[in-house]
């Protein structure tokens, strides 16, 4: 098991995708403005006697969003044009599971918190879950880690009257 | 090192004394009390206070106070959470079960059946300040500045609260209510504040928020909005708006159990409470610093101040909330 | 003053207080200390022990947390590059860098002494100038509030990295999650999307774990297996701090605590505000500007003095005029109130001694958290010699409960997971993500006074240059504006000259 995953984690290691940063971030925001600003009439009554209404702020910050990425886009296009190198950040695809295996820990020990009401579910899942993750052989650590998980619940729970 | 050791140590221990010295006061039977509202609020404030009497007047029960700030949603959660039996309280007043309730019940996932009554925690006289250079003392005062005004500016906590209404009620049965303008802050010190430097002609407020401005000379106090004048405290004589025909209400603070919890135990639990508000030091400390009264009350007055208020927010929302 | 100075002393100098002021110097410390769980946080769930106390012993454990609080939030800033507490968030950027260059005894006294220093300021501040500070800050209204946060906005430009125009995308964003919720001005709902829970719209605190705590953890990802485990070998320093190096320090500490001590009069902003205008203003004052961000004795000691020179001045309108300058110190006023002390320059002419106590003691507590933090330093820097194994679900069982017990509801711990996978997407893009805490923290403050001002003057744009002290603010904005702009063309010049 451990090979196999070690074999599996040399293969994505090797693969990267190189991501035009500028001109990705520049498009993802503008559309997320846009987004915004489709939606404001649902999401925002104003009324007619309002002197400002609830939408005027959020619409100045969307269109600046816009403005600044449009600034952002065009600069990477103008640097197209001319042949110039574009800002890249290259992301690597072992990086990005592993994110995802962390990210996996603590929606999972959110979600057993919140299902069982028993905030210590979570956290031993959680303290489990990273020791695992991280590969760990010795003893000591589970016992510590468990251990303060429990602790900490405790110490909400019956001392500073957090109940959960 | 050694000594730093015993130093650290030593202040390790008293703090876990403190903290399981604290556990240790719950003893008995442990109802917690939850305050819908921010924790340095004025409930949660008498709250603490009443709670920290509990085991002086009950063997049984030991009242737990805490703040949950959400309004609604907090008690919406508590609603969820806590059935018959469940040894749990939570204040509700006519902020939600007649103001939310009129104005956007879908915020509510609870009604007045959801509760059982089991005593008032204290009634509140909101008063109108003015700002002092507009010489406005009394409602006499008040009606020749509305009669002559174009604008009228008052100050409140919020853009539709109790005190938003009462301004709205007042100044709408003035025939006012098309000058009316409410600005919004967002604590009633603010909106104490912004009277005093002249940013509105008008607040409404709790006494005890707007004592300082009125010591300090930056405002007046014009009126109550209660049936007649106030009866304590600083503010002894200042007129109520009821004297003159103008409709207002009270801020309570209705202490509920979950709707299904033993008679006896509410019974109980109300004993409790009305000692507790009877106790001297109690009673001399809502006179004196939170400018409150005692006001025990049972379930036919609760439920015709819930319709009170409701009339007077069904009557005067267009001018606080117009129609968009 | 000078009548109640001595049986002020006689009220404080018991061996009851000393022992609640160390007692709340020590939780508030270790309690700011951990992320996920903030000052006002630590306060609202110690209050109760208060009210068996009288009013003086009870003030000093809650200032004693308060102001600890102020300095505990640097410890996990600097040690684990997630500040424990929001306005700690400055001190990140350069306390972390310096603890990995293997200095971070260094890091955690450079805080400590700027904290120490700011805090004293502004306790010496409360006791000499307060009911005259209290009057002039009573002056300024809803336009001048405005202004400030104006003036705050202007800091993007010091904290969005390499590209300016990423920090205001960045800024925007931040700005437009403020406005989930009710809407201030009329309490119709905005952006909640049906989701009945988010018209409270979202706690700062909860959105920061999310966007630092959190991620940071998401970001063992990129670590490799031999980095599991510090390098002791690596903390090279003892805590040493040169004298050159106190030099430095010395400008920023004052400036940082003069700006915090101005900042916290204000009722409404707080250390955060107070934090970030401090960093900006020193790292434009700085002779060594790159070394911000890079682990910049300045920006630590800039950051820290002013969050903590706060902790006097929001004391300042609480005690003189009953109005709490920020969340925490509302929450102390209950405290004082359930003694029967109801805040204002009356209680000063009734209660004199008391409250000069109170004022005097501030001082104290200070002094006490100098102490408790020098002895606190060495088992703090201990904290980046734990294996990631143990710390890594450690800091995630920390920072759910602390979003947990903001509102003691999971919702909010939905939410702080939720701006955790925001701002990995945010990394990925290289988009920095102090701007939008800045636009969380300014958010709501900025367009609830620009609408009100409006609203109170019919929609005239005038009432923003109606005062002295709204043209006081315009002067600071268009100088910190030059000075971005004279920055950036510096910038410019710097390669061409290398070149």
């Amino acid at each position: 098991m451990k090979d196999k995953m070690d074999k599996l984690g040399a293969r994505l290691r090797e693969k990267e995708i190189r991501i035009p940063v500028d001109l990705t971030a520049g498009i993802v925001f503008f559309l997320v403005a846009g987004v915004i600003l489709l939606l404001m009439p649902s999401q925002v009554a104003v009324s007619e006697r309002d002197v400002v209404n609830g939408r005027a702020f959020p619409t100045m910050l969307m269109a600046l969003m816009m403005i600044c990425c449009a600034l952002l886009v065009g600069k990477e296009l103008y640097k197209i044009a001319k042949k110039k190198p574009l800002e890249y950040k290259t992301v690597n695809l072992l990086v990005e599971v592993k994110a995802l295996i962390i990210l996996a820990i603590l929606v999972i020990t959110y979600v057993l918190a919140r299902t069982t009401g028993l905030f210590v579910v979570g956290a031993v899942f959680c303290a489990l879950a990273f020791l695992l993750y991280f590969r760990c052989t010795k003893p000591l650590y589970y016992v510590i880690t468990v251990g303060l998980a429990v602790g900490i619940w405790a110490v909400f729970r019956f001392l500073l009257h957090v109940r959960f | 090192m050694n000594k730093r050791r015993i130093c650290l140590c030593l202040v390790l221990i008293m703090a876990l004394s403190l903290m399981t010295g604290t556990t240790a006061l719950a003893a008995g039977e442990t109802w917690t009390v939850t305050c819908p509202w921010a924790p340095d609020g004025v409930a949660s404030l008498v709250s603490q206070k009443a709670a920290s009497l509990s085991t002086e007047y009950s063997e049984d029960i030991t009242l737990v106070a805490e703040a949950i700030k959400g309004d609604a949603a907090t008690v919406n959660t508590w609603v969820l959470d806590n059935q018959a039996g469940d040894p749990s309280l939570v204040f509700v007043g006519e902020g939600l079960l007649s103001i939310t309730a009129t104005m956007d019940p879908a915020k509510l996932q609870f009604g007045y059946e959801d509760f059982v009554f089991v005593e008032n925690l204290y009634s509140s006289v909101f008063v109108l300040s003015a700002d002092a250079s507009l010489e406005i003392n009394t409602i006499d005062d008040l009606k020749a500045y509305v009669a002559g005004a174009d604008e009228i500016t008052v100050a409140t906590n919020g853009a539709t609260g109790s005190e938003a209404f009462l301004a709205a009620a007042l100044f709408g049965s003035m025939d006012a209510g098309d000058a009316l303008k409410l600005v919004p802050y967002q604590s009633a010190a603010e909106a104490a504040q912004a009277v005093t430097r002249g940013e509105t002609d008008f607040a409404v407020s709790h006494q005890s928020q707007i004592l300082e401005a009125y010591n300090q000379g930056g405002v007046t106090v014009v009126c109550a909005f209660d049936e007649g004048p106030i009866a304590n405290g600083p503010f002894a004589g200042v007129e109520g708006v009821g004297e003159y025909g103008y409709p207002y209400f009270r801020n309570r603070c209705f202490i509920m159990a979950p709707a299904g919890t033993d008679e006896e135990k509410v019974a109980e639990l109300k004993a409790l409470y009305d000692e507790i508000l009877a106790d001297e030091e109690v009673v001399s400390w809502l006179h004196d610093t939170m400018l409150l009264e005692v006001d025990t009350m049972e379930v036919e007055a609760v439920e015709e101040h819930v319709a009170n208020v409701k009339a007077i927010v069904e009557e005067y929302l267009d001018i606080v909330q117009p129609e968009g | 003053m000078l009548q109640h100075i001595v049986p002020a002393s006689g009220l404080l100098f018991t061996l009851q207080n000393i022992l609640w002021i160390n007692i709340g110097v020590f939780i508030g410390a270790v309690f700011a200390a951990i992320p996920g769980l903030t000052v006002i946080l630590c306060v609202i769930l110690f209050l109760p022990v208060t009210y068996s106390m009288s009013a003086i012993p009870g003030m000093m454990f809650l200032l004693g947390i308060y102001c600890a609080g102020g300095y505990g939030g640097s410890v996990s800033a600097i040690l684990i590059n997630t500040p424990g507490t929001p306005h700690a968030a400055a001190t990140m950027l350069d306390g972390h860098p310096m603890s990995k260059a293997g200095r971070t005894k260094a890091a955690l006294k450079i805080a400590l002494y700027a904290s120490t220093f700011g805090g004293v300021f502004s306790a010496l501040a409360l006791l000499f100038l307060g009911p005259q500070v209290a009057k002039l800050a009573a002056q300024l209204g809803t336009p001048e509030y405005f202004m400030v946060c104006v003036f705050g906005l202007t800091i993007i430009a010091g904290v969005s990295g390499k590209s300016m125009i990423r920090g205001i995308i960045a800024a925007c964003l931040g700005l437009f999650i403020s406005c989930i919720g009710a809407d201030p001005m009329t309490s119709y709902d905005r952006f909640t999307f049906g989701i009945n829970r988010l018209y409270l719209g979202l706690d700062v605190a909860v959105c920061l774990i999310g966007l630092f705590a959190l991620v940071e953890i998401v970001s063992r990802a990129e670590s490799k297996p031999g980095e599991l485990h510090m390098d002791t070998r690596k903390m090279r320093d003892n805590g040493t701090i040169t004298r050159e190096e106190y030099k430095r320090m010395a400008r920023p500490t004052l400036l940082g605590s003069l700006i915090g001590v101005m900042v916290g009069i204000i009722p409404g902003t707080g250390a955060s505000e107070a934090s970030w205008f401090s960093y900006s203003q020193a790292k434009n004052m700085s002779k060594h500007k790159e070394e911000f961000g890079h682990g910049s004795v300045e920006g630590i000691a800039a950051a820290e003095s002013a969050n903590n020179a706060v902790t006097g001045a929001t004391l300042i309108p609480l005690l003189t005029l009953g109005i709490p300058g920020d969340g925490t110190v509302a929450i102390m006023l209950s405290a004082l109130m359930i003694n029967g002390l109801n805040p204002g320059l009356t209680l000063f002419t009734t209660q004199g001694d008391i409250m000069y106590a109170i004022m005097l003691g501030l001082v104290l507590v200070n002094i006490f958290m100098l102490i408790q933090g020098k002895l606190l330093t060495p088992l703090f820097a201990k904290v980046v010699s734990i294996p990631q194994e143990i710390l890594t679900p450690i800091i995630v069982i920390f920072c759910f409960a602390g979003a947990y017990s903001v509102n003691k509801n999971f919702f909010d711990v939905g939410v702080a997971l939720v701006f955790c996978v925001l701002a990995w997407v945010l990394r990925k893009l290289d988009m920095p993500p102090v701007p939008i805490l800045l636009g969380l923290v300014l958010g709501r403050t900025t367009e609830t006074n620009f609408r009100r001002a409006l609203l109170i003057s019919n929609g005239n744009p005038k009432i923003f240059f109606s005062s002295i002290y709204c043209w006081v603010f315009v002067g600071l904005i268009v100088l910190a504006v030059g000075a971005i702009i004279r920055g950036k063309l510096n910038e410019k010049k710097r390669p061409a000259q290398e070149e």
